[in-house]
């Protein structure tokens, strides 16, 4: 079997997520020749002044990105309020006239944690 | 009273010992600015650098807090023979200078570096318990650091002599003899180790000995070595004052524009 | 589908590039641009990146010396941050070198064959502590306001890697005020150490912005860098904002300006100066300033040196 040297330079892109709740943001690419180096100076090179609670790397050929012709898959018509709460906003008038208050979005993501019993 | 005063000089001591090695390994760490493999590292291990050199000045503050004088002065304006570190944290990076043809082995840099972190760790674990609570609460903060510290110089090391290249093995092995004949150095508690240890201050040298050998034998075994672990203090005991040239010279160069005028503000 | 962008004749492809720019979008690493939007951007951002590499050598001399344990890290610091705003600019040209597959190491190489140039004011020396204050104070200043300048860069890896470097940068331009209020609020001694820094820096704070039109040196590549919507303001520009911001500055301090001419002009609203010698910036492009070889020999030697270090971690495929 022939052996041969690969590059000592590998691309990775590197992600962080601030706290344990934030989603994950990309920072930028580095060079390195595995991904246990590649992760040791992920912090040092793009999160020196910043908190982070977690960080990943990932061998930029390992990304599957879009082409520009794919970017092109992911226009839409802005015609889609059924698919949003915007689409069913006139029942929060229609619940009014039976002395009712609209369970919207504010409301029921308050129930998180619990609901308070009333009557 | 003659307890409390021997205690004060116990507590200075080894303040100095702690503050003295952070700061010339830092120094060390910072002629190699750079100067690394490449251009990521450099950027990586300038960060450890700077957070040594930050420990080293935690420990000149609370010099400075007994009365020992300011932390800038402690650090800039000490002849050699009044430094505490260990002889192993003051030797050159390698021949030639940081400005001109600096002939640097980065195997000696890895070395050295997992050795120190890796034995800085065990010191600073220790401290946890110190009877001098202004030194375990600093060892508390300190330790949140080391954590990156020790991953990055333990992969260094596992990785350059587990690449199974004949260079590179070769390399590290060699610098691994020359680090351990002064490596017990940085163990080494000086004069007045038995009442550091007496007071409750550290554990004593062979006790910390022991852990770092424990801590480093898997590592070594993970990557073939023979963990046969013999360290001595081949040229002298830093911590009494013994040093060699290649301080007087750091030294020289660290203070250069300090002592171009030692009152003024910089 | 016949409108599929690879189809495109290359006069529509351009045209659609130009569109694409004008209307403010920003062109990314994968997408299809001209030869010559690519090769300005390598030329421009390959010496962006090797300049920041290169002008970490004349700050790092200082960093041992620095005279107090804050000193010391704060340059640490700024060294570190010239180190990685090379690392950010490197990953951005050598993605636009990928059809020419060429790669960091190749451009380590053009450096020392001198076919790739650094900035002309990391060829100068730096003497003393003043100097290191200067570099922060003056040469970041000066940095900071060609830098700004692209941080709207068509190219958007590169304003985005400006944006980080920017946000260090101010951090890099107050720990030079630093060093230089404390030396100009002390001894005599002191305030000499400024004074000469800023003598023997002005020149080269001047050729910095570069030449104002084609006919100082023969070459400019500020027009193409304009209409590629690359940055925004002429070679002249950037020196009169410098002049805006700093002159003040020095003046305030209670320190002079080697140049007798210098002078606001009321009437056209621009600052009137000695020209400096254009034609140093053909020497330090040939590597013949005070310290360019000293700075390329260090920089040869650390990358040979560690030459086993990426030959043994490089991974072996099988």
């Amino acid at each position: 079997m022939e052996t041969r040297q690969g590059n000592y330079f590998e691309e990775f892109e590197v992600f962080s997520r601030k706290t344990q709740s934030s989603p994950i943001q990309y920072h930028f690419s580095l060079l390195a020749p595995n991904e246990d180096i590649a992760i040791m100076m992920a912090q040092e090179n793009f999160m020196r002044r910043e908190a982070v609670d977690d960080i990943w790397v990932v061998k930029r050929r390992n990304i599957r990105k879009m082409t520009a012709e794919e970017k092109k898959t992911l226009q839409r018509i802005d015609n889609k309020d059924y698919r949003t709460t915007k689409g069913y906003g006139y029942l929060k008038k229609k619940w009014r006239k039976y002395e009712q208050g609209m369970l919207d979005e504010k409301e029921i993501m308050s129930w998180a944690g619990g609901v308070k019993n009333e009557e | 009273m003659r307890n409390e005063s021997l205690k004060d000089i116990a507590i200075k001591e080894l303040l100095l010992q702690l503050a003295d090695d952070d700061f010339i390994h830092s120094y060390r760490g910072a002629e190699w600015l750079g100067l690394a493999p490449h251009i990521e590292e450099d950027v990586a291990s300038a960060s450890i650098s700077q957070d040594t050199m930050g420990h080293a000045a935690i420990y000149y503050k609370l010099l400075d807090e007994l009365g020992e004088g300011d932390a800038d002065k402690l650090a800039h304006d000490r002849p050699a023979k009044e430094r505490r570190n260990a002889i192993i944290l003051e030797l050159v990076n390698g021949p030639g200078h940081y400005m001109k043809d600096p002939d640097y082995d980065w195997a000696f840099a890895v070395v050295r570096n997992y050795f120190y972190t890796q034995a800085k760790a065990i010191k600073v674990q220790s401290l946890h318990s110190c009877s001098y609570e202004p030194l375990a609460e600093v060892a508390q903060k300190v330790q949140m650091e080391l954590y990156y510290h020790l991953m990055h110089w333990k992969t260094w090391f596992v990785q350059l002599l587990g690449s199974g290249h004949l260079e590179a093995v070769s390399r590290m092995k060699a610098a691994i003899g020359k680090t351990m004949p002064d490596f017990a150095g940085v163990f080494s508690l000086g004069q007045y180790g038995e009442e550091m240890v007496e007071l409750g201050l550290i554990e004593g040298e062979a006790v910390l000995q022991k852990k770092w050998i424990e801590a480093i034998t898997p590592i070594f075994e993970s990557v073939g070595l023979a963990a046969t672990i013999q360290i001595g203090m081949a040229r002298g005991d830093g911590r009494n004052g013994q040093h060699t040239e290649d301080l007087e010279k750091a030294l020289k160069t660290l203070s250069e524009v300090y002592a171009s005028d030692k009152a003024a503000s910089w | 589908m016949n409108v599929l962008l690879n189809d495109m004749a290359g006069e529509e492809k351009l045209n659609q590039f130009i569109a694409r720019i004008e209307a403010g979008e920003k062109i990314e690493a994968d997408d299809w641009m001209p030869e010559e939007y690519r090769g300005t951007l390598i030329k421009l951002i390959s010496m962006h990146g090797i300049s920041e590499i290169m002008g970490a050598l004349p700050e790092k001399e200082w960093v041992p010396k620095a005279p107090t344990l804050n000193r010391k890290l704060g340059i640490m610091a700024k060294v570190q941050d010239e180190m990685g705003h090379g690392q950010l600019l490197l990953r951005v040209a050598e993605d636009l070198l990928k059809p020419y597959s060429k790669k960091r190491d190749d451009l380590m190489q053009d450096l020392f064959k001198g076919d790739l140039k650094f900035h002309n004011v990391f060829h100068m020396e730096a003497k003393s502590w003043g100097d290191a204050g200067l570099i922060g104070w003056l040469v970041d200043g000066a940095a900071i306001i060609s830098q700004t300048n692209m941080l709207g860069a068509s190219y958007g890896p590169y304003a985005r890697a400006l944006q980080r470097i920017c946000a260090e940068e101010v951090f890099h331009a107050q720990h030079g005020e630093a060093i230089i209020m404390a030396l100009a609020e002390g001894t005599e001694e002191q305030r000499k150490l400024v004074q000469d820094s800023i003598n023997y820096w002005w020149e080269s704070l001047l050729l910095f912005f570069g030449p104002p039109s084609k006919k100082e040196v023969g070459t400019s590549k500020q027009d193409i860098t304009i209409k590629y919507k690359i940055r925004t303001s002429t070679n002249e520009e950037l020196r009169q904002a410098f002049f805006s911001k700093y002159v003040k500055r020095i003046l305030s301090l209670g320190f002079s300006i080697p140049d007798e001419t210098l002078r606001f002009d009321k009437e056209s609203e621009t600052w009137i100066y000695q020209q400096p010698d254009w034609g140093k910036l053909k020497v330090f492009a040939r590597n013949e300033g005070p310290r360019s070889q000293d700075r390329l020999s260090l920089r040869r030697n650390s990358y040979e040196k560690n030459k086993w270090v990426r030959e043994a971690l490089a991974p072996k495929i099988i």
